[in-house]
């Protein structure tokens, strides 16, 4: 099993025609994802890589049964292509880009829980189920299928992370990036729900950072008796507060949104810490081998 | 374009909340001498920097004036200080409130919320700190705002009904700034009771969005205002897309991916040294981009070496490998240089390294520790 994203995945691109259009056409045909439609406007007919293009969201869903959407549209028209494609009756939406403003964020994460729809981003690489399917631009040959889930506020984190974690031999079900933006789809007590929903996830690995308060969903979490063991990273313990490191919400305002008061609150929770990336597949297989010791 | 974040000075504050019936002091925004001299106020006044940064107050830039001589003085004396490396344009001269209480109410973005949250305390003022962390009203899009949820959280704290009705309103007009103006945090610290019970906005606080500067045109106004006050090398960055922020270490460091780039700093630290900066040139790794982040390090009196550390997805590392050699054999700095490109084409990328004379390290420990290892030799 995985989380949202399956081998029954039908992918429609919109925004097929640009730069990150055209890469993920091939590139997700590469990684074993159906690419069945694409959504490029006046260029209805026409076809890329054998895709199918059409301009309306809906004509290409009622064509093709594509049932998830992978946007690729400037910040300026997201909340245009986001709201046509929850509307559209999509289930399944990763917008990826950044530069979206919170008011958009708010709209399209609104929308999407009326609709019971799940929308993964902003500022996301998407979410990967390694050996099913991808939906997404981040870099296949980091992940392999297994027992974790992983939950990343950042997409560079969260290649090398899983690099280490798949050169450990710590497979993943589903890895998904929830975004370095301050309000998002899914977010990370929505995507620890769904982890402990789906059955073959064993362990959860949280990647996160300073800023926000995310980190305190998976101390929430963990101390439910019934509760999955997870580890954590946490980045940024050296920031200074009070400047905004590169993610739109990676900025220390409080003393709760520092690295020492998340990682406290995560260790009383009983949480596996990871101090630094170094240590973060010792950490995984610890919550793992937990996991292992609960079953026998 | 990145800034470190779009704070409007509490004179511009104050003008959208009294745009929004928000009862502002009376004041008067004075940029030189002439205009002090002019000034009307009625004394004691508040004479208060206008810069777009906090901790002013602690920093002495806020004086009081009892007199026009007085007024005078603390003008000359505020608009010659700095403020985070920020020179004052202007001070706000204020009538000096009758305060009873002082109050912090605020609208903010929280992302658990997944939107605006309203926050309250019954004690602000400088201090808000230090105390107990504010009531907070989560409610999302800002239609979310129903008066008489935040009511029920206020008669938890707050006794007086006429007060905690006129707190209600301001929330609600907080919230229609923060949407209609498309801002990150619109906070009143103190919100001031006066004397007779009604309520003052004492000071404003203002985030904008700057992601919404493409259909708010004084949003947009506002970011090319800071990119005049920005420092020049910040600004060298923003143009060409890099993210730089400077910190107090010696161990330059470019690397790709805000998350990677803090681990990176932390691994630094692991490590019994300190990152010099955040350099993420992953918005722009090109040859331009490089010979910018070069440049900064090697000029940079601080910085005794250089960390290069990409990760490779969808960058292909053996072309970054190829970029690199071409400035490192141009660079005149002699501050010693450590590798590790991994990822995509990495094995071609060792092969490039190597065929100019360098080491391509396989993980970031053991470049980190090479560069360490090297600085505390230089030093």
């Amino acid at each position: 099993m995985s989380i949202l994203l399956d081998a029954s995945a039908r992918v429609l691109i919109v925004g097929i025609t640009g730069k990150f259009g055209t890469f993920s056409v091939k590139d997700l045909a590469q990684s074993d994802t159906k690419v069945v439609a694409g959504i490029a406007f006046g260029r209805d007919g026409q076809a890329i890589d054998n895709v199918p293009v059409f301009s309306s969201v809906g004509k290409a869903i009622a064509e093709t049964g594509a049932n998830a959407a992978l946007i690729y549209v400037p910040a300026a028209g997201a909340l245009d292509a986001v709201l046509e494609t929850i509307e559209a009756g999509c289930p399944l939406i990763a917008y990826p880009g950044d530069g979206l403003p919170v008011l958009d964020a708010m709209e399209m994460r609104t929308s999407a829980l009326r609709a019971g729809a799940h929308l993964v981003g902003p500022n996301s690489p998407g979410l990967i189920s390694p050996g099913k399917a991808k939906l997404g631009f981040m870099p296949s040959f980091c992940y392999a299928p297994g027992p974790i889930a992983v939950i990343s506020r950042s997409g560079s984190l969260s290649y090398e992370a899983c690099f280490r974690l798949s050169s450990a031999g710590l497979g993943q079900t589903s890895v998904i990036g929830i975004g370095g933006d301050p309000v998002r789809g899914v977010n990370a007590a929505e995507a620890i729900a769904l982890f402990h929903d789906d059955p073959q996830t064993r362990a959860i690995v949280y990647l996160g950072e300073i800023g926000g308060s995310e980190e305190y969903a998976l101390a929430d979490y963990a101390q439910r008796p019934d509760a999955k063991p997870s580890a954590a990273l946490l980045v940024g313990r050296t920031a200074p507060a009070g400047k905004k490191m590169g993610h739109a919400a990676a900025m220390i305002g409080s003393y709760a949104e520092s690295w020492a008061a998340k990682i406290d609150a995560l260790d009383r929770a009983g949480v596996v810490i990871a101090r630094d990336l170094d240590g973060l597949a010792g950490a995984a297989a610890s919550a793992l081998s937990r996991a292992m010791e609960s079953a026998a | 374009m990145h800034y470190a974040f779009m704070l409007l000075t509490e004179a511009h504050g104050k003008a959208l909340l009294r745009a929004a019936a928000i009862p502002t002091p009376l004041s008067y925004e004075l940029r030189s001498l002439d205009e002090v001299r002019a000034c009307a106020v009625g004394f004691p006044v508040a004479v208060k920097a206008q810069v777009s940064s906090g901790g002013r107050g602690k920093a002495g830039g806020i004086r009081k004036a009892a007199s026009a001589f007085e007024l005078e003085d603390a003008f000359r004396s505020i608009m010659d200080m700095t403020f985070a490396g920020e020179r004052p344009q202007s001070v706000l001269a204020e009538s000096w409130l009758d305060i009873a209480r002082e109050l912090y109410l605020a609208v903010t973005i929280d992302g658990r919320a997944g939107g605006f949250s309203v926050l309250y305390s019954p004690r602000g003022g400088v201090d808000i700190e230090d105390g107990p962390p504010p009531l907070n009203y989560p409610i999302g899009l800002a239609r979310n705002f129903r008066a008489h949820e935040f009511r029920k959280l206020l008669e938890g704290v707050e006794r007086d009904v006429k007060l905690r009705e006129r707190i209600i309103s301001t929330a609600r007009r907080l919230l229609d700034v923060a949407s209609n103006h498309e801002c990150l945090t619109v906070e009143i610290n103190p919100l001031v009771v006066l004397k007779d019970g009604s309520l003052v906005a004492g000071d404003a606080k203002i985030v904008l969005d700057d992601a919404a500067a493409f259909r708010k045109s004084a949003t947009a106004a506002a970011i090319a205002a800071s990119r005049e006050m920005a420092d020049r090398e910040i600004r060298r960055c923003a143009d060409a897309n890099l993210m730089l922020v400077w910190l107090d270490g010696e161990i330059g460091l470019i690397s790709g991916g805000a998350g990677m780039t803090m681990a990176a700093m932390d691994a630094i630290d692991g490590a019994g040294s300190e990152p010099a900066c955040f350099l993420d040139v992953s918005g722009n790794p090109t040859p331009a981009g490089f010979s910018l982040a070069f440049d900064l390090l090697d000029r940079a009196l601080r910085v005794k070496g250089i960390l290069i550390s990409m990760f490779g997805g969808g960058l292909h590392t053996d072309r970054v490998a190829k970029t690199l050699i071409d400035i490192l054999k141009t660079r005149s700095s002699t501050k010693p240089v450590v590798l590790r490109l991994n990822g995509t084409s990495s094995d071609r990328a060792t092969e490039i390294l190597r065929g100019a004379g360098y080491h391509n390290h396989a993980t970031l420990e053991a470049a980190v520790a090479d560069i360490v290892k090297r600085v505390g030799r230089a030093a």
